[in-house]
């Protein structure tokens, strides 16, 4: 009897060991694999990727997600683990390469064509043009504080910042170019109080008066649905985080179909439509798949 | 050599809040580890008296429960009630602290050889004459062991107070996994784990000590 447990154990073992090596698909195609970070726009992407990749060619896609950030889906890229991920270009300012290799602005086709050359020969991928919606820093503030005390800029919210307690994600105290220190440069004033902490829990912190601001990333619906204002950046503090695809070269040169499909989603998704995509999945609760599939009916690129 | 030269670097230009997050985090654990241990030991001892079977596990569940709510969730669930910071983040990790303190304190009293118990009620000692001079000794090694193991777990929890705000060594962590900084990942684990042995090794010499005399 144990020596007939052992087998099967050892059996199973060896067929999921094999199984990993195993990356054809039912129709003869290959299988990519799709990585996506924690947010929500990363992961409708991947079903947008799927969906059409499935749609139009032999191959298919396996996505993971809930990769803590985009320095992990990197590294994976690297390793080929992942072939294809949706990547921000404000990532290049995200300490990845040497101050005197990046030259720091907040124009939006200068950090693109930055992210596209130096990542692209760092990790072998190629950095398609953007999809079309922006993922961004930026500050938001109750409608109902932003009313009280007349604030519609970043600089008006330095009339009031005495007062103010700002909940972040815990990386933007420490970041070095477009983090809190560089904030307090650009706009001439601090916080009372910056405190980092979960994306998640941070919109439930400013929903129950804990805290009267946040920063938000552009593309977030909690903005809509708490009824919050996003402060206008007048010193244009905040660089671009717009969105692309992105992958190996090597699966790109070897299977140009691939790469169709991927040039076919450059310019698809504007931030709106990206925003109520991710409030469809986020507040409506369903699936990034049922929400990506809708969208490319919507634009006939799928039956 | 150069990955030294960068280490080194990292330090001189934030020492400051690396400091700042150690004595967060410090504080944060200290707290905890005391009110867990005010609160979890006398209800330990007195569970030991208690002959209701059923409210000892009703306890026991409770505290089970307690630690097997998702982390997210838990501070998810404190923020209405206590909001963010220091208070939430540590009414969290005292929950969470809750069974494995209550479990060894209780273990560790049970398992004297109930004819000690006996032999001093014959010599005359009163419940809390027995309970001073002679179970609790007799149940320390027990007792600590739990203190040691709570108080390790404590200060690894602790890296969650970040996600509420309440900063310590886990926000250092959370900062380094955003913003592609390995230095800041490693040095946030390493003075956790330092932290977590150093009280280990402190609670050692403590018991020792202790139980010799």
């Amino acid at each position: 009897m144990r020596k007939v447990f052992v087998a099967s154990i050892l059996t199973a073992l060896l067929l999921v060991i094999t199984a990993c090596g195993n990356n054809t698909s039912a129709d003869g195609g290959q299988v990519f694999e799709y990585g996506a970070q924690k947010n929500t726009d990363p992961k409708i992407m991947g079903q947008i990727v799927k969906l059409l990749v499935e749609d139009q060619t032999d191959h298919e896609v396996n996505i993971t997600e809930d990769i803590p950030a985009s320095p992990q889906i990197m590294s994976a890229i690297d390793k080929e683990d992942f072939d294809i991920a949706t990547l921000y270009s404000g990532e290049v300012y995200n300490n990845h390469f040497d101050e005197d290799q990046v030259e720091y602005t907040t124009d939006p086709a200068k950090t693109l064509e930055q992210a596209q050359n130096l990542f692209g020969e760092k990790y072998d991928m190629k950095w398609y043009d953007s999809i079309g919606f922006s993922n961004q820093y930026s500050i938001a503030i109750k409608q109902a504080f932003a009313e009280e005390n007349g604030i519609t800029t970043m600089s008006d919210l330095g009339e009031v910042a005495g007062q103010v307690t700002l909940a972040t994600d815990n990386s933007w105290i420490e970041r070095e170019n477009d983090g809190y220190e560089g904030y307090q440069k650009a706009y001439g004033y601090e916080f009372a109080d910056a405190r980092g902490m979960d994306v998640a829990l941070m919109y439930k912190a400013i929903e129950n008066g804990d805290v009267e601001a946040v920063t938000a990333y552009t593309v977030d619906p909690q903005i809509l649905e708490y009824d919050l204002k996003l402060l206008e950046d007048d010193q244009n503090f905040f660089p671009p985080y717009d969105a692309s695809l992105v992958a190996r070269n090597a699966v790109i040169d070897e299977y140009p179909e691939v790469a169709e499909v991927l040039d076919s989603i450059v310019g698809l998704i504007s931030t709106e439509e990206m925003t109520e995509m991710i409030r469809l999945v986020d507040m409506e609760e369903q699936s990034t798949e049922k929400v990506a599939k809708g969208f490319l009916q919507e634009k006939g690129m799928l039956e | 050599m150069e990955f030294i030269t960068e280490y080194i670097e990292f330090w001189q230009e934030k020492y400051a809040s690396v400091f700042t997050y150690t004595i967060e985090h410090l504080v944060i654990a200290f707290v905890v580890m005391v009110l867990s241990i005010v609160v979890t030991i006398p209800l330990a001892i007195y569970m030991t008296k208690m002959q209701n079977e059923k409210v000892k596990s009703v306890i026991f569940n409770i505290a089970n429960v307690f630690q097997t709510i998702p982390t997210v969730a838990l501070l998810a669930i404190m923020i209405p009630l206590l909001g963010i910071g220091f208070k939430p983040a540590v009414a969290a990790l005292f929950l969470y602290s809750l069974l494995p303190l209550l479990r060894n304190t209780y273990t560790g009293i049970k398992s004297i050889d109930p004819s000690i118990s006996e032999a001093a009620k014959g010599m005359g000692f009163s419940t809390f004459g027995r309970l001073f001079k002679v179970e609790l000794p007799a149940a320390m090694p027990y007792v600590m062991s739990g203190i040691r193991v709570t108080t390790v777990y404590i200060i690894s929890w602790t890296t969650l107070a970040a996600l509420i705000g309440a900063g310590g060594l886990g926000d250092l962590i959370l900062a380094g996994i955003g913003y592609n900084d390995t230095n800041m990942i490693l040095t946030g684990t390493i003075l956790a784990i330092v932290i977590a042995l150093l009280l280990d090794l402190v609670f050692n010499k403590f018991e020792k000590k202790y139980t010799k005399a």
